[in-house]
């Protein structure tokens, strides 16, 4: 085969990623795994390249162990690995047009594209969110996990979600100070819903753990609470929360200020859908799923015909999930390209179906832990920066939809709101939120924004050579 | 800067090989292999890293490359995101002074 050709192209190498490959590469076929980071692996399987298997000097958890064996046997196998490659476009007939080391864009040609492009977090903005020192939790992670560097000794952890006490474990375990957890939603709902994730789901048991460790260094965690504003000149210095009611509006007279030079924010995650949505795959809206999600068949077959989506992308799930959707897309691929029986393909499909649905069943409870109440949506200032590039607040945002701009495309073209270089990728999933609980309307009637090449930010220099 | 300060957000336990030199607007300093342009700066005390275009002060926040608020030039070349490079050896960074 020439090289720019291939039979498989997997775009994020992340679980579902380097599953995939293997399995794929199992059967002669030959494969790319493309990825825009430095290391293959995606956001679960971080480490720091000088302790390969050690992660920022603790034992990793299981399904890390798993996830460096895949690394190892994708580094063994004729798999061809290009990091720090984005892809920019998706043509017809298989071409991708991809950007290499952020200086050489061309194209290659792939028989199917698997997308497994994974998640990036969810956010609530609140006035001065964007001061230096005010990271997401999913930065604090990774440079945490990735370079073994903590932000700050001292910091504020704030939003939604079981994964605000895995990253303040992570930063206690290291030897940081969190000075106070703030949990947007109620102690009582969380426990309902907890007891029934621990029935159904042992896997829970590890957020237990985060929660015991927390408890036992004192770190206060405060339920029902929300920030209010960050402050500082040149970076941040003071942080205001106050307490919210179950609709998500803000107490008056309940504020409380934090001293600190570092908070991380984090509401749970989106799905990165705008490779496949360039690719022309249907998409529907899932608030089990965590919002736009790519529709899929049983095989994971999006409904373009030899285009697969596998992992965070179908559905915000976790690990375990994205780890069944490798395997579940690589039998899919291998049927469709002939290289695996009937009998064989149907008895995996039904088995790993099966898996499936278990941790979808988890996924909707994890999406519902990281809901952002419409009463929160509504009680964001006019004062409040929406749109992180442009500068764009919400008292414009809603003065727009008063005057008829209702859809995320409208809003765009009249305010610059997700047009700057991020391309609605931090606003676009607010926006909607927005729209929705502005007109009153079903979440699933708001369109997300379309997307166009280049997909991402790309060098004038790269598309001239 | 002082070694002290220099090691203060570096986690102990974290095996580390090799130092290497980088410089932060002309300024020597240290970073060790593997590291991210980010993190170097981090524990070097730089979290301000450029102004916006309404002169306001902006530093890191996806920290996995899609939010472009940590954008540097390095060696050279302007508008890189610093979570999404590692640091070499003399790598040139440069910075909005806050």
């Amino acid at each position: 085969m020439s090289p720019n050709k291939y039979d498989v192209v997997i775009v994020g190498s992340g679980l579902a990623g380097i599953v995939a490959a293997n399995r794929l590469a199992d059967y002669n076929l030959e494969v790319l795994l493309l990825d825009e980071n430095i290391h293959i692996g995606g956001q679960i399987l971080r480490r720091i390249p000088q302790n390969l298997g050690v992660g920022a000097g603790r034992e990793p958890s299981q399904v890390r162990r798993i996830g460096f064996r895949f690394i190892e046997s994708v580094k063994e196998k004729k798999i061809r690995v290009m990091n720090r490659t984005k892809v920019l476009g998706i043509q017809p007939e298989g071409e991708l047009l991809i950007e290499e080391d952020e200086k050489r864009a061309y194209t290659i040609t792939a028989d199917i594209i698997l997308f497994a492009t994974g998640a990036r977090e969810r956010f609530l903005p609140f006035k001065g969110w964007m001061l230096p020192g005010v990271l997401s939790t999913g930065a604090v992670q990774i440079l945490i996990k990735g370079s073994g560097v903590l932000p700050a000794k001292e910091i504020l952890i704030a939003g939604s979600g079981p994964f605000l006490y895995a990253v303040a474990y992570e930063f206690v375990i290291n030897k940081g100070t969190v000075l106070s957890v703030l949990e947007q939603t109620m102690l009582l709902d969380n426990i309902s819903l907890i007891g029934r994730l621990l029935y159904q789901f042992p896997k829970f048991t590890e957020g237990l753990r985060y929660l015991a460790k927390l408890l036992i260094s004192g770190v206060p965690i405060r339920y029902g609470t929300q920030l209010i504003e960050a402050r500082g000149d040149t970076g941040l210095t003071e942080v205001v929360a106050a307490r919210v009611d179950r609709s998500g509006r803000v107490r008056e007279g309940t504020e409380k200020v934090f001293k600190t030079r570092a908070l991380a924010v984090g509401h749970g995650f989106v799905p990165n859908i705008e490779l496949p949505q360039l690719a022309g795959c249907e998409l529907e809206y899932s608030q089990d799923k965590g919002g736009w999600v790519v529709r899929v068949k049983d095989d994971l077959e999006t409904s373009i015909e030899r285009v697969y989506a596998a992992g965070e992308i179908t559905g915000i799930g976790g690990a375990l999930k994205s780890i069944t959707e490798g395997n579940l897309s690589a039998m899919g691929i291998l049927h469709n390209l002939g290289k695996v029986s009937e009998n064989e393909y149907i008895s995996h499909l039904q088995r790993l179906s099966k898996e499936r649905r278990h941790h979808l069943a988890f996924g909707k409870c994890l999406n519902t832990l990281y809901k952002i109440p419409h009463g929160a949506i509504r009680s964001i200032p006019d004062e409040t920066v929406i749109c992180r590039c442009e500068g764009v607040r919400m008292g414009d945002i809603q003065k727009a939809i008063a005057n008829g701009y209702d859809t995320p495309g409208a809003l765009k073209r009249i305010l610059r709101v997700g047009m700057g270089t991020c391309q609605g990728r931090i606003c676009g999933p607010v926006l909607y939120d927005i729209l929705s609980a502005y007109r009153e309307i079903p979440a699933h009637d708001i369109p997300p924004f379309s997307v166009r090449v280049p997909v991402k930010a790309v060098s004038c220099g790269s598309l001239i050579s | 800067m002082t070694e002290d300060i220099m090691e203060e957000l570096r986690i102990s336990t974290v095996k580390r090989t090799e130092r290497i030199r980088i410089s932060v607007n002309g300024r020597e300093t240290y970073a060790y292999k593997g590291e991210t342009v980010l993190a170097a700066l981090h524990a070097a005390g730089y979290r301000v890293l450029r102004r916006d275009k309404n002169g306001q002060a902006r530093g890191a926040f996806c920290g996995m490359g899609i939010c472009y608020d940590c954008l540097v030039t390095i060696n050279g070349i302007r508008n890189q995101r610093s979570c999404m490079f590692e640091v070499e050896e003399g790598m040139e960074i440069a910075i909005d002074e806050p």
